[in-house]
């Protein structure tokens, strides 16, 4: 799977996932609390049904003279009877602070219920009943609950990926003839740039030519289309390429890649400023590295003034390339490195090169660092340190 | 020194008590068991219709100080069964200590039990 797919389907994952997931999360919430409400008021009602029986039976006990009188108490109820002045009468338990003005309520883990009662029998205005708070009930619910939010975030997650993958599939489609296109395209451009340098060393090397300024024009031009060439193919084969990681002399390749752009950075007339540490070696694949390399070196030839300078400096910590050309706005330096951004549309290229440099970065673990002045300067710095 | 100051309030409140029920034996009940007044019933009537002790007591003294039908929640067909009483002849402070007495005699606290 594509970079960009990816990223769209955890997009799309994203936004899906979490607004089903929030969804369900209140309906889910909403539910447990109207059930759980539901099962207090059972709970509350047969406390209320208790209170009923009990002053029945207060009112036969009233009309009753024969001593002792049996006060109507049944398990698993405690209940207690007070008078109008809420003082205490009797009852099979006595607990403290009790809410007078509420008709139902709950401690911690006990539920009561005060009933008015009227007439007074036996002297009671307030009959409190009161039983434990039965929880078995309402932690069934939770884990309910639970378990139906943990089967409907499978089945929405499973259902998103398959959602995900029909919505990408055009894209995918779309990404794929693309890159057809490009692989052939790039293929039928080999062997004629190919020709055109091989030629040009030929002129150069055996005859004296007279347009050797236009020579060299055709050789930049080449040049440029040749490395076009190698930076299309290396997007293209890069989730397949075979990688062969060998302890890389930086400092020599950096030098052969400054040769190699040399008649760019003439045709500029650039001063280039070289502080490249001898023997400075990294374990990466050579074509990553000359990928990087390349990209580097064009963009701060590209894009640097005539007669401008280009700073290349190498050491353990570091590759900094540095050049005295048009800089990138402030708010478009972290756009830079997306595929096909240009920082000056006036330059020739597709706006890959920072992507390609991105690539290699993230590959092995360095850090890149973009810093520039708009119309003064560019410093890009790739840290190897991890 | 406090165990005997303690001894003596027990001994002196068990006294006054015995005393008072006997006043209360005196001046009330003997005369409902004569006249076969249900001394149990009127506590039980006061106690629907007031629920506290303090507002039995409060209407109960109002009655025996001016024991007219209007003062008393007992119903038509009671007088009619049981003869109006005449106005109380006790003191005020006797009258009350008496109906406390009567009040803690019936009292359904200690009636009542747990099965």
């Amino acid at each position: 799977m594509l970079r960009s797919e990816k990223r769209s389907l955890f997009r799309f994952l994203s936004i899906y996932l979490s607004s089903t997931f929030l969804l369900f999360l209140l309906a889910t919430f909403i539910f447990y609390h109207f059930q759980k409400h539901h099962i207090l008021d059972q709970q509350y009602n047969e406390l209320n049904l208790e209170a009923k029986r009990i002053n029945q039976h207060l009112g036969e006990l009233s009309s009753t003279f024969i001593s002792p009188l049996i006060y109507p108490y049944q398990k698993p109820f405690d209940s207690a009877i007070y008078n109008v002045d809420k003082e205490y009468i009797f009852g099979s338990f006595q607990p403290k602070d009790i809410i007078w003005n509420q008709e139902y309520y709950q401690t911690e883990k006990r539920l009561f219920h005060l009933y008015p009662v009227y007439p007074y029998y036996l002297g009671t205005a307030y009959l409190l009943v009161s039983k434990e708070l039965n929880l078995e009930p309402i932690n069934d619910l939770f884990h309910i609950s639970l378990l139906f939010l943990a089967i409907a975030g499978t089945f929405f997650t499973l259902l998103g990926l398959f959602l995900g993958r029909l919505f990408i599939a055009p894209m995918k489609e779309s990404i794929s003839k693309m890159n057809r296109f490009i692989e052939d395209t790039t293929h039928e451009f080999n062997t004629p740039i190919s020709t055109i340098l091989a030629n040009i060393e030929l002129i150069e090397t055996f005859y004296d030519c007279e347009g050797k300024k236009e020579l060299k024009r055709i050789e930049i031009a080449s040049k440029t289309l040749s490395r076009l060439y190698e930076d299309l193919t290396y997007l293209k084969l890069n989730h397949n390429y075979h990688r062969d990681i060998e302890t890389l002399n930086v400092s020599i390749l950096i030098h052969e890649r400054i040769e190699n752009f040399k008649t760019l950075i003439e045709a500029k007339a650039l001063m280039l400023i070289l502080e490249i540490d001898e023997s400075i070696v990294l374990e990466i694949d050579k074509n990553d590295a000359i990928r990087m390399v390349d990209n580097l070196l064009s963009n701060a030839i590209k894009y640097n003034q005539k007669r401008g300078q280009l700073k290349v400096k190498l050491n353990r910590e570091k590759l900094l390339i540095f050049n005295t050309g048009m800089g990138i706005k402030k708010d478009e330096i972290k756009d830079i490195q997306r595929r096909f951004k240009r920082a000056n549309k006036s330059e020739g290229g597709f706006g890959i090169g920072l992507d390609i440099v991105g690539q290699v970065v993230e590959r092995y673990h360095f850090k890149l660092n973009i810093e520039s002045m708009y119309t003064n300067y560019t410093e890009v710095t790739v840290i190897w340190k991890r | 020194m406090e165990k005997i100051v303690l001894f003596i309030v027990l001994v002196s409140t068990v006294l006054s008590a015995e005393i008072t029920e006997k006043e209360l034996q005196k001046n009330c009940i003997a005369c409902h068991v004569e006249q076969k007044i249900p001394s149990s019933l009127i506590y039980r009537r006061y106690l629907r219709r007031y629920s506290t002790h303090r507002a039995i007591k409060k209407n109960l003294f109002l009655y025996l100080q001016n024991p007219i039908r209007e003062n008393s929640i007992m119903p038509k067909q009671f007088f009619l069964k049981f003869p109006q009483k005449e106005a109380s002849d006790l003191n005020k402070s006797m009258l009350k200590e008496s109906i406390d007495a009567y009040l803690e005699h019936f009292d359904i606290k200690r009636q009542l039990i747990l099965p």
